[in-house]
């Protein structure tokens, strides 16, 4: 009888088991394909929006664009939420569109980007497509496909390298200001500074009242000290020698010099004014201090305005640039190297090489990069650019871009002889940081650089040729 | 017959290594020994070229203010790690062997961090130590001290020894376990005598207990040692080596330099100094702690 009972409970069980996956497979159907519907919907509004949209959305062309059933491995630096949610809606919608391709995200990290894809390549999992940053190494060591005339001719400013383009830039540079609290700034009748001067005075101004730190500081992540570092060194090193890496690198110049120190000596004094424990403070924190009315200002890039409104809605944020101390304005702009790329590896199967760069056109086709630029606050970098709805004080940044005495990539980011050697950028903002903590001195810190500079330029050396055949 | 035997190579004994041997050789053997042919060039990692460059990056080692100061972090790191978990885990043990009640449960709660992984508790004590959002300042501040709040991972002499507490917090459970295990081996009988001629319980434990354990010591010794000398999880997650260069151990530096710098080969000598490193302060270890043995 026991038993008896026993098999009729499991056979009960089984059975509802298999009902409610049954349910659940209906169920994710179901969604799956409402969700397809929708974003289809959503692709099509936008495609009759758009005139002159890309054929690369039409079922038609997804046809013919591969023979057999492809697969791409795509990966992209997901540490931003916006960045996240952009590529995720991009991807979806091209799947939906191409019943023989499948391009897959590989998950990232949410941390160091060019670590990951390193990792990736020494694991032999190196992606399909990606979003490129240090695009000069990757092509040196064969890694990379340049792109096809087709792609190119999508974008205003192609980044060109051995005559060649590699990437289809994601966004002309992320332009930094400081995004301050309007609020705030009304309520105190402080004023958008004119002068690095004035800006100093707001810092101690705000400081002395005391109800907020001046400015909000992601110390924790070195990229965020770059964009400090990347301002300090236009002010002072820029500004007396565009081409001071090059001349490092024949020699004639070294991290000695006082242009050098000067930026130093710039970073020690706008610190002053950042929050208390800004050292170990993530840049994901810092929107927090900016809405909940921790801090005053905060430097960073256009990214940053859709997390502030998706943190706070009600916020109230303005912009400005901060002026050198010389009185001209020098913003980071215009075309960078980095940008999606295909890899040299997926070139070779022809099926790949067009999917891939298929996926590209797509993800630049007007309707679907307005998501991205959108969802990141970007300026495009295409000819035919997305009508965008963007915020007002993104207008400001798009106007000041057109109106600043100089554009330029960051120090980090420029190809040629000013290219940095491999990761000496890190090594500079670590070495900023023990400066700006007090734990070494400025002139340690050139001497530093320079031993670091001269092992680096002995492997790696544009001028000479060293490591670039 | 029986000697020619012993000469000769046993295929069924051979058929039985040969899989684990294989596995061996491929994933041990054939990465050390590329290691140290890949430390003599300037491989980056990436690029399918591989220059050899002779004793430059050894040259670079030795001369490097960087690795001078991975080295200093490093010892400073394990020592302080070797010596406070080894105190915690044996207190810990003297407790949880002496409580009347409760035994399992303490010995299973001192446990607990063991298992949670490095990365997870990284990020938990993260985040506890932020200056403007953690929990150490915030009941500081609530306790009406807050004076003493701090930039636990931002203040370059707090730095190493707050990450220090994590591998202590997270490591002692471990060690406690094994002592635990060699102090319920010690005979009661000895205790007993020693308590019948007078010895005091300090004098039982530092005469008798003590010496009995000393097998204990020798493996929790070169376990925290060694692991002191690998610690990364938690220096990745909590400051990736920073502020600056605070925090960046031998294998950290490893890693930076390998992995993130394009710098295979020099990264790869760093790895190989670690090793001659390791096997140098784990000999001295050993000869100092086995001589202090007690088999009873």
């Amino acid at each position: 009888m026991k038993k008896k009972l026993n098999v009729l409970l499991s056979a009960a069980l089984a059975a509802a088991m298999t009902a409610s996956l049954a349910a659940c497979g209906d169920q994710s159907v179901s969604s799956t394909t409402a969700a397809a519907e929708s974003a289809a919907t959503e692709a099509g509004d936008a495609s009759q929006a758009e005139s002159g949209s890309a054929d690369s959305s039409s079922e038609g062309a997804a046809d013919s664009i591969v023979t057999e059933q492809t697969d791409l491995t795509f990966i992209f630096a997901d540490g931003d939420e916006g960045a996240k949610k952009a590529m995720n809606e991009i991807v979806n919608r091209f799947n939906e569109t191409y019943d023989m391709i499948t391009v897959t995200i590989e998950p990232g990290t949410g941390g160091n980007y060019s670590e990951l894809l390193k990792t990736k390549d020494s694991v032999g999992e190196f992606p399909e497509v990606m979003e490129m940053r240090d695009t000069a190494m990757y092509v040196r060591a064969g890694k990379l496909a340049p792109l096809p005339d087709d792609i190119v001719s999508l974008f205003k400013a192609p980044m060109e390298f051995n005559g060649e383009v590699y990437t289809a830039a994601l966004a002309g540079e992320n332009t930094n200001g400081i995004i301050y609290n309007k609020t705030y700034f009304d309520e105190n009748g402080l004023t958008e500074p004119t002068t690095y001067d004035e800006f100093i005075e707001l810092c101690q101004t705000i400081k002395d009242k005391g109800d907020m730190a001046p400015l909000v500081v992601g110390g924790q992540d070195l990229w965020h000290m770059g964009f400090w570092f990347n301002k300090a060194y236009d002010d002072q090193v820029m500004s007396v020698d565009p081409d001071f890496i090059e001349h490092c690198y024949d020699g004639s110049k070294d991290f000695s010099d006082p242009a050098i120190k000067s930026t130093f000596e710039e970073m020690i004094q706008i610190m002053e004014y950042a929050q208390d424990g800004w050292v170990s403070t993530p840049d994901a924190q810092i929107t927090t201090f900016l809405v909940n009315d921790m801090a005053a200002m905060m430097y960073s890039g256009t990214h940053m305005f859709s997390q502030i409104s998706q943190a706070d809605p009600d916020f109230e944020m303005g912009w400005f640039p901060i002026p050198s101390p010389d009185g001209k304005v020098r913003l980071v702009g215009g075309s960078g190297i980095g940008g999606l790329a295909i890899s040299a590896e997926a070139a070779q199967d022809p099926n790949k090489k067009a999917a891939a760069e298929e996926f590209i056109k797509f993800f630049f086709a007007p309707e679907n990069y307005k998501v991205y630029c959108e969802n990141l606050s970007a300026v495009p970098s295409t000819v035919e650019t997305p009508d965008l709805d963007i915020l007002p004080v993104l207008q400001e940044v798009i106007d000041a871009t057109g109106t600043a005495d100089t554009l330029t990539p960051m120090w980090n980011g420029k190809s040629g002889n000013n290219e940095l050697p491999p990761d000496f950028r890190n090594f500079t903002y670590k070495t900023l940081i023990e400066v700006l903590q007090g734990t070494r001195d400025i002139d340690s810190a050139c001497e530093e650089m320079n031993k670091t500079w001269q092992v680096a330029a002995e492997s790696f050396n544009p001028v000479t040729g060293a490591g670039i055949e | 017959m029986v000697q020619q035997k012993k000469r000769g190579i046993d295929k069924t004994a051979l058929a039985f290594i040969a899989p684990a041997l294989i596995l061996y050789v491929l994933f041990i053997i054939v990465p050390t020994v590329s290691s140290v042919y890949y430390s003599f060039t300037s491989w980056d990692g990436i690029s399918p070229d591989v220059k050899f460059i002779g004793l430059a990056n050894y040259k670079e080692i030795f001369t490097s203010a960087r690795f001078g100061n991975a080295l200093k972090n490093t010892i400073i790191l394990t020592i302080f790690i070797s010596v406070l978990e080894n105190a915690f885990a044996l207190a810990l043990a003297v407790l949880v062997d002496n409580i009347r009640w409760g035994k399992n449960f303490f010995r299973s709660a001192f446990y607990i961090p063991v298992l949670i992984s490095g990365i997870v508790s990284g990020f938990i004590w993260k985040i506890m130590y932020n200056y403007n959002f953690g929990a150490i300042n915030s009941i500081l501040t609530q306790i009406g001290l807050g004076d003493f709040r701090q930039d636990w991972l931002g203040n370059t002499s707090l730095t190493l020894i707050m990450i220090g507490v994590v591998l202590v917090w997270k490591g002692a459970g471990y060690y406690m376990i094994i002592y635990l295990a060699s102090l319920q081996s010690v005979s009661t009988d000895v205790i007993e005598a020693a308590e019948i001629d007078g010895a005091s319980p300090w004098q039982r434990f530092r005469m008798i207990t003590i010496p009995l354990i000393s097998g204990a010591f020798t493996i929790n010794f070169t376990l925290s040692l060694i692991n002191g000398l690998k610690v990364f999880d938690q220096i990745n997650v909590m400051t990736d080596g920073g502020p600056g260069f605070t925090s960046e151990t031998l294998v950290y530096l490893l890693y930076k330099v390998g992995f993130t710098e394009g710098r295979q080969g020099f990264g790869t000598a760093v790895g190989i100094m670690l090793l001659f490193i390791i096997i140098i302060l784990n000999t001295i270890q050993q000869k100092f702690l086995r001589s202090r043995e007690v088999q009873l």
